[in-house]
């Protein structure tokens, strides 16, 4: 026994400084990590279960966990019907459809006897139900069917996936030749423009609201994607992290590439871009994350035309026309979440070290 | 065509074409060399400044690109904002807008009482009211973020098992975009749904247990052993008190203060804050090393030991029937604003949380070794190695923080629309009705908002900045 505990609460590692049992502090520890990983999870799996149940559970809000969805059967001259295990005062139980409104007592026929109606007690019904995914919820808004016409899914998933795309390469590569130069050249202002990134690094987006607007419609931009991929394509940060990344680079490369009379352009593309493609690629998850969640902008610019929504704008759309049909908000949050979800797993390690370690500084 | 198209046009067959031209007259390329070409097509402009300007041209021609989005995109728009600002009328055309100088803050600033938003002419009072209610956010908000950021940095810098694991969960939440936020809690946070069950049922199963017969004494003899452990525990170790034992048994103390309310006795209100306090003292005493710490602590449990008697525990654990709170919607109640805080903090925290680990890592490790060599406290060593060295990291995360915090809009917008009434309504979102959610757009109004609110937050991180003056590294 006392083996066992020895081993159950033995801790990482065992050099010679560390205690070979655990005590209180790293009880408090794991217990903080431990609710503090509940607290994230269980919405969001908890919104993802809730997707999979049917319209029925969702709406009486079933807070069971298993997607529980009542069985309905084709009556004979009766139609569809709900079917309920009737439990008799002997134990006995029988499947049995309403065939009148529910009362306190309430009658009720068999599956198999229509014609045979009898009174039971409300309190002796239970639903018959089955395990289902209700894939519906995720087909239908998606196939456009039943009725379900408002939410243009692929269309938003285009717009949403072109303004990622897109912005953030142009992000990369203006962030890029701006960084190169401020880390590799001597030139007249160098101080000047450092000052000037460093301002609009001050300058949160939300103040200049209203005048963008107007800067983007006289450009006539305003409704467009490219309104909203523009604007924001020059980041700070990300001039600022590629050039603290660009200094680390040795000046010698590039003076052997000078040496062979090659362009400055091309030394930008052959030399620097290569060498800095863990900068580079912090940078373009960073963007890629802003850009999939951005909210404020793209609901000013592209609000007016349903064709250019993206993703999120839909999805508030849909949210906002439907305040009942909840399991479809939630099948198409959970659309919604899963790619930036699924890049996250997939680079987790990768993201939290990168932005941890060039983050921002 | 309009001029932009036709500009872009222009450009188009410039760099396309000329660019084109340029490069095949000039240099040579083979059929392999096609992305070459290409690629070299890409940075045609950067090419030419070479030829034309020499080496030194080359950088500003690199930076052409960032600088124009910036100066047409940012400084602009922050220059134009004072012009919108005094003008007026719905057109979006700048030279179609009358002058109206001042009036658009007069408007802002007709109150007939400072203090009270809804002496306010209309514009006054929705200003006024998203700019009190941010600033509330703010001054909550904030220390609340940094603060929990810090402690599961610090937590997660430990040396535990799986750091990877945890601190990837703890940064999940800051890849979800808002609107996905925003349903996830919507769904969770309503009447019926998954919050309201679990705290129903688990008040219903309480409830029950301690109308059970014998729940009293059986709940007083456990609490009596757990006080027994837990203070044994701490005054164990021979070199003072352990700190962690303490916080657990500080802790129980709080919760029994609570419970058996002493202060009642002599009528007076606020047990709980003296349970708080006796605890926190208790705490501070051991983790600063005082000698009486140890007595303190034999003290506490002695006081302990009264109030469990004191205690009913039946009427401790009933709390009779649950009616279900809509939580984001019950005006009054401060639960809005409250589960506002909470999700910003949810969706946020993981971020600040990286930095500050990152800066945490920073911190050479020798320091604790000698710290250890010289047997100081955890609790002392937090105080005079850690804080101090991390301040500059922790002054960059008070900025970033306050500054996302009080432009708050996607999640107010999307969780409960500034509502119920007006409880939550934040100035950016004042600023997006005004402008862009109205019939009758009032730019001008918006701006001179903008403004006043770019003051405000100015003000604010100057005056963060002058108080960590000497930390930041800004």
């Amino acid at each position: 026994m006392s083996r066992l505990t020895t081993f159950l609460s033995r801790t990482a590692g065992n050099g010679p400084d560390r205690a070979e049992r655990i005590g209180i502090t790293d009880v408090l520890a794991y217990s903080y990590l431990f609710f503090g990983v509940l607290i994230i999870l269980v919405p969001v799996l908890w919104t993802f279960f809730s997707s999979i149940k049917s319209d029925t559970a969702v709406e009486s809000f079933d807070t069971r966990l298993a997607p529980m969805d009542q069985i309905s059967e084709m009556i004979e001259d009766v139609g569809e019907k709900d079917v309920w295990i009737y439990t008799a005062e002997d134990g006995s139980t029988q499947l049995v459809y309403k065939a009148g409104p529910t009362r306190k007592v309430t009658d009720v026929a068999p599956v198999d006897d229509p014609g045979a109606v009898f009174k039971v007690p409300r309190t002796s019904l239970a639903p018959h139900e089955e395990m289902r995914v209700a894939v519906e919820n995720y087909l239908d808004p998606i196939l456009k069917r039943n009725g379900q016409d408002n939410f243009h899914f692929f269309t938003y998933l285009y717009n949403s996936v072109f303004v990622t795309v897109i912005a953030t390469m142009v992000t990369l590569l203006i962030n890029a030749m701006a960084a190169f130069a401020l880390s590799k050249y001597r030139f007249r202002g160098r101080l000047t423009f450092t000052i000037l990134i460093v301002a609009t690094l001050l300058i949160p987006s939300s103040i200049i609201l209203v005048s963008l607007f107007f800067v983007v419609w006289s450009f006539g931009l305003f409704g467009s994607l490219w309104g909203v991929i523009i604007p924001a394509a020059a980041t700070p940060t990300g001039v600022f992290l590629l050039r603290q990344y660009m200094l680390t680079i040795p000046d010698e490369l590039l003076e052997a590439a000078r040496m062979d009379a090659a362009s400055e352009w091309r030394i930008f593309w052959r030399i620097i871009i290569p060498l800095s493609l863990p900068a580079l690629s912090v940078l373009a998850i960073l963007s890629v994350i802003w850009r999939w969640n951005d909210f404020l902008w793209p609901l000013i610019v592209l609000i007016s035309d349903p064709a250019s929504h993206t993703l999120q704008l839909g999805l508030t759309q849909f949210a906002g026309e439907f305040d009942t049909n909840f399991h479809y908000i939630l099948a198409m949050t959970v659309v919604t979440l899963i790619p930036i979800t699924l890049v996250f797993v997939w680079l987790q390690r990768f993201i939290t070290t990168g932005i941890a370690t060039t983050g921002l500084k | 065509m309009t001029p932009a198209g036709f500009t872009v046009a222009f450009a188009a067959l410039f760099w396309g074409l000329g660019g084109a031209i340029w490069l095949l007259m000039r240099r040579r390329y083979t059929l392999r060399q096609i992305p070459q070409f290409f690629m070299d097509l890409l940075g045609f402009p950067v090419e030419l400044a070479q030829s034309l300007f020499g080496r030194a041209g080359v950088p500003y021609a690199l930076l052409l690109p960032n600088m124009l989005i910036f100066g047409f995109f940012t400084f602009l728009p922050m220059i134009l904002n004072f012009y919108v600002s005094f003008t007026g009328g719905a057109s979006i055309s700048l030279f179609d807008r009358p002058w109206v100088g001042l009036e658009k803050y007069a408007d802002i600033f007709t109150c007939e009482n400072y203090l009270s938003p809804k002496s306010c002419s209309n514009p006054g009072y929705n200003f006024w009211t998203g700019m009190f209610n941010t600033l509330w956010f703010v001054l909550i908000q904030v220390p609340i973020l940094c603060v929990a950021a810090l402690v599961t940095a610090l937590v997660v810098n430990q040396n535990i098992r799986g750091r990877g694991f945890w601190r990837a969960m703890f940064f999940y939440p800051v890849m979800l975009s808002p609107v996905v936020i925003a349903n996830i809690w919507n769904w969770v946070l309503h009447r019926k749904g998954a919050l309201n069950a679990s705290v129903g049922e688990a008040r219903d199963a309480m409830t029950g247990l301690a109308g059970l017969s014998g729940f009293d004494m059986v709940a007083t003899v456990i609490f009596a052993v757990i006080l027994l452990v837990v203070s044994e525990r701490s005054l164990r170790s021979n070199d003072g008190p352990s700190g962690s034992w303490t916080a657990v048994f500080g802790v129980l103390i709080a919760m029994l203060v609570y419970w058996s309310q002493p202060l009642s006795l002599i009528g007076l209100p606020g047990s709980g804050w003296l349970g708080l306090a006796l605890a926190g003292g208790l705490y501070w005493s051991v983790s600063t090393g005082q000698s009486f710490a140890r007595m303190a602590i034999i003290g506490a449990g002695i006081l302990a030991v009264i109030m469990l008697l004191m205690i009913q525990f039946d009427a401790v654990f009933s709390f009779g029937r649950y009616r279900p709170i809509n939580w984001l919607v019950t005006p009054n109640t401060g639960w809005p604003f409250f589960w506002l805080v909470f999700v910003f903090c949810w969706s946020h925290m993981g971020f600040y949380m990286l930095i500050l680990l990152a800066g945490l890592q920073a911190i050479p490790s020798d320091l604790y070794e000698a710290a250890k060599m010289d047997a100081t406290k955890p609790f002392r060593a937090f105080y005079r190695i850690t804080l101090p060295l991390i301040m500059p990291t922790l002054t960059v995360v008070l900025v970033l923080s306050l500054i996302r915090s009080f432009q708050i809009f996607d999640e107010v917008y999307l969780l409960t629309g500034g509502g119920p009434g007006r409880e939550t309504f934040m100035v950016v979102q004042n600023i997006y009705e005004v402008a862009f959610a109205n019939d009758h757009p009032d730019y001008g109004q918006a701006a001179a908002g903008s403004i006043l609110m770019a003051i405000v937050i100015a003000v604010f991180t100057f005056f963060q900045l002058w108080l960590t003056r000497r930390q930041s590294d800004l």
